[in-house]
């Protein structure tokens, strides 16, 4: 807590249903992403270079290899003696039984004592299931230059999206946040939230002991939090992000988030010494390219073997890629296995699934993307 | 748990033993092998794997590349409350060398030695590649009943290689008979991987009878007189096999490991070897890259041609360059249309204003550290 005084707690509960198979058995947070990478190296990679010293991980859902991921925080450096990664799943307590967070706000309320441990003035709330790089530092500077009581991330999204977000409504020259719409029809602005919040803790405390109590509410920070302050005539800022952002909610775009690491100009750049996403450390041999491989326009990592062809594609921890094999427009999840001859177009194939040999999944001009999570048998 | 009972010494390597070029920035333990690991990775792991958790690393000279590595050590897999990774220092004011033997420095750390209560002790050089179970080799060591047991391993091209090893003579029945410099008259040969496991209280005794023999004398020099008085053994090693004493060993090990089977050999599943992370991101290959039969590490950018080599972390290959038989160090820049063949180039070394810089595979050529060519 030494550097600046906010304490990070980061929302993975997650199901992400939308990703199917993928999060069978690990929560949307820790679905690998980036060839080496999962999902949530990057708001924990983020808080280690912003200065955040502790981050509480809030989990639900399939949270065992979550849990056993982040444990110990020393992946990302979180390790010293006045910093951690603690994982928060619910509690039962003495003066309640619950034992699921019941929203994204709730799961603040029911951690009220782990955060008192560490009086922190600022309390930053952050989504594990975003891909991005941002300076919190950057952003509690402008809530304090503010003076808010809250400070809210949004991105500007075009305007014909902008009903599929929850949108804030601002003062154009203050920023001053003067109306919340989640989901709107006609919407008025097209600054979306991002789900990243900076509250001053004292009041949000206050908010959340209040909304504990109220039936009516969703326990939500969208629904009820921020509608509430806005309500009582709190000081709420958007903080304008500039840069690459995804939320990988789905099959296809868990895809087009790895497709964008090909391209330069996708503004995500993973190579920036300056702000490196941290992860786990796996003792593999470097990449093999063999004699007969072909290797074009593809983002491979360490552990991986490639014999055949592979093109626009991203291939993971130890992924196999046998002789004569082709893989375009592919994810080839930690572990894969395409057998010699195989043929893979636009899929994804998850962790540890082998392609048989000669067999032919996906297609190049498939609408979606196909996610193949069970082995397919080869072609004699 | 047999093996909580041994005490691991990675040793530094004697004064004959020089890598022209790459030696005058790190010690050998330190260099980068295969593109992501250090030398030392390999003993390290060896003993870590075998359950060795009390590793003491000497070190004779240029110890900030090596003691950055190493760290905490945690990256080993070792538990830093029971065990330890530790680097020795020898704090020797000797002007020359030929003093600065490994009897002298296990000698000035004698305490740290004495002390733990492991029985016997394991050494390996930090200057030799290759797998080996400890466990293993300790069992052999206490069921034979010697009193040391040394690692050899059989080749057929000594005449050509090893020149700065010593050989192993053996008796029918695996007793060495005596220690000596490869000479390279002969093909086949035991050569010897500076490896021991013995009683801690034996190998004290010999550390002080050494010094009582010579100022300059090592380990295996007392161990060579004593081949008469003590039960020797040596056990032959299976597998890969790469010591790293002098600048064409160090390129020619880099080398056999683009031969996948020999690859996949030295780094089977079951047996990790541990490195420190750098979190360089994985690599990318642009539409003009040609990669083959190559190990790359992470972190590079690929737009020109690799073939038949070893490139290290965040390397940077521009579109038009060709690089062939190659070892490229971590940070290495390969410009526009440069053509560069049998090269070993340094760490953070640019070549981009020689369009040519050839040599055949038996004379690798050496680019130094931080240089601009």
């Amino acid at each position: 807590m030494k550097q600046n005084n906010m304490l990070a707690m980061i929302l993975a509960g997650g199901r992400g249903s939308r990703l199917h198979e993928l999060t069978n058995k690990v929560a949307k947070p820790a679905v690998a992403y980036g060839g080496k990478y999962k999902i949530i190296d990057f708001p924990l990679s983020n808080c280690a270079n912003s200065g955040i010293d502790v981050v509480g991980v809030l989990t639900q859902y399939e949270s065992v290899l979550l849990n056993s991921y982040v444990a110990g925080g020393s992946s990302w450096g979180l390790d010293a003696r006045d910093s951690g990664v603690f994982v928060l799943p619910p509690r039962e307590k003495a003066d309640a039984n619950l034992n699921v967070y019941r929203g994204t706000a709730d799961a603040i309320s029911q951690n009220i004592d782990f955060v008192d441990t560490y009086e922190p003035e600022y309390v930053l709330i952050l989504s594990g299931d975003h891909i991005y790089k941002m300076n919190y530092a950057k952003m509690l500077n402008f809530h304090k230059e503010n003076n808010a009581d809250a400070t809210i991330a949004v991105i500007e999204v075009p305007m014909k999206e902008a009903s599929r977000f929850g949108i804030m409504n601002t003062d154009t020259e203050t920023g001053q946040i003067v109306e919340f719409e989640e989901k709107p029809e006609h919407p008025k602005s097209n600054l979306a939230s991002m789900g990243i919040y900076i509250f001053n803790w004292k009041l949000l405390r206050k908010m959340l002991v209040a909304d504990m109590k109220n039936e009516e509410s969703n326990h939500d920070f969208g629904k009820d939090i921020i509608p509430t302050m806005l309500n009582d005539g709190k000081r709420l800022f958007a903080y304008k992000f500039k840069g690459y952002w995804k939320d990988v909610g789905t099959i296809d775009s868990l895809w087009e988030a790895n497709m964008d690491l090909l391209d330069r100009k996708s503004g995500l750049d993973l190579d920036d010494r300056t702000w490196k996403i941290y992860t786990e450390d796996i003792p593999t041999f470097p990449q093999y390219i063999s004699e007969g491989a072909d290797v074009t326009n593809a983002y491979v990592t360490q552990g991986c073997v490639v014999e055949g062809e592979v093109k626009n594609s991203v291939l993971f921890t130890s992924a196999k890629v046998g002789e004569g094999a082709k893989v375009h427009d592919c994810v080839l999840m930690p572990g894969a296995v395409v057998e010699p001859g195989a043929v893979l177009n636009r899929v994804i194939v998850a962790d540890g699934v082998k392609i048989g040999s000669r067999a032919v999944v996906g297609s190049a001009d498939s609408e979606h993307i196909e996610l193949i999570s069970k082995n397919v048998k080869g072609v004699e | 748990m047999i093996m909580a009972r041994a005490l691991g010494i990675i040793s530094f390597s004697e004064n004959h033993i020089w890598v022209d070029g790459l030696e005058d920035y790190r010690s050998i333990a330190a260099f980068s092998f295969l593109g992501r690991y250090r030398v030392i990775d390999f003993p390290i792991s060896n003993m870590s794997n075998s359950g060795i958790d009390r590793i003491q690393v000497y070190i004779r000279r240029r110890p900030q590349s090596l003691v950055s590595h190493i760290g905490t050590g945690r990256h080993f897999n070792i538990n830093s409350k029971s065990g330890y990774v530790k680097m020795m220092f020898t704090d020797s004011q000797e002007e020359n060398d030929y003093y600065n033997t490994d009897v002298k420095a296990y000698l000035a750390n004698l305490d740290q030695i004495e002390n733990p209560s492991n029985n016997y002790v394991v050494i390996a050089p930090g200057y030799m590649v290759y797998t080996q179970d400890f466990d293993a080799l300790l069992k052999t060591h206490i069921e034979s009943e010697a009193d040391i047991t040394v690692l050899y391993h059989s080749v057929d091209d000594a005449k050509e290689n090893y020149q700065s090893c010593y050989c192993v003579n053996l008796n029918k029945q695996k007793g060495v008979e005596s220690f000596e410099r490869n000479n390279g008259k002969v093909k086949n040969r035991n050569i010897f991987m500076d490896t021991y496991v013995m009683k801690k209280e034996l190998f004290i005794e010999l550390l002080r009878e050494a010094k009582k023999t010579s100022s300059m004398y090592t380990l295996r020099m007392i161990i060579n007189d004593k081949c008469h008085d003590l039960d020797i053994r040596g056990v032959a090693h299976r597998g890969f096999f790469a010591p790293i004493t002098d600048f064409k060993s160090y390129y020619d090990g880099n080398m056999a490991l683009l031969d996948l089977k020999t690859a996949q050999n030295l780094f089977d599943g079951s047996w990790p070897i541990y490195t420190r992370t750098s979190d360089s991101c994985p690599t990318q290959y642009f539409d003009t890259a040609v990669v083959k039969k190559s190990f790359l590490a992470n972190g590079c950018t690929v737009g020109g041609t690799v073939e038949n080599s070893v490139v290290g972390r965040d390397c940077v290959i521009k579109p038009g360059a060709v690089v062939k038989n190659c070892v490229l160090l971590t940070n290495v820049v390969i410009g526009e249309g440069v053509h560069i063949e049998g090269q070993v180039v340094d760490k953070n070394a640019k070549v981009t204003k020689l369009k040519e810089l050839v040599a055949d595979t038996q004379t690798p050529g050496y680019v130094k550290r931080n240089d601009t060519v």
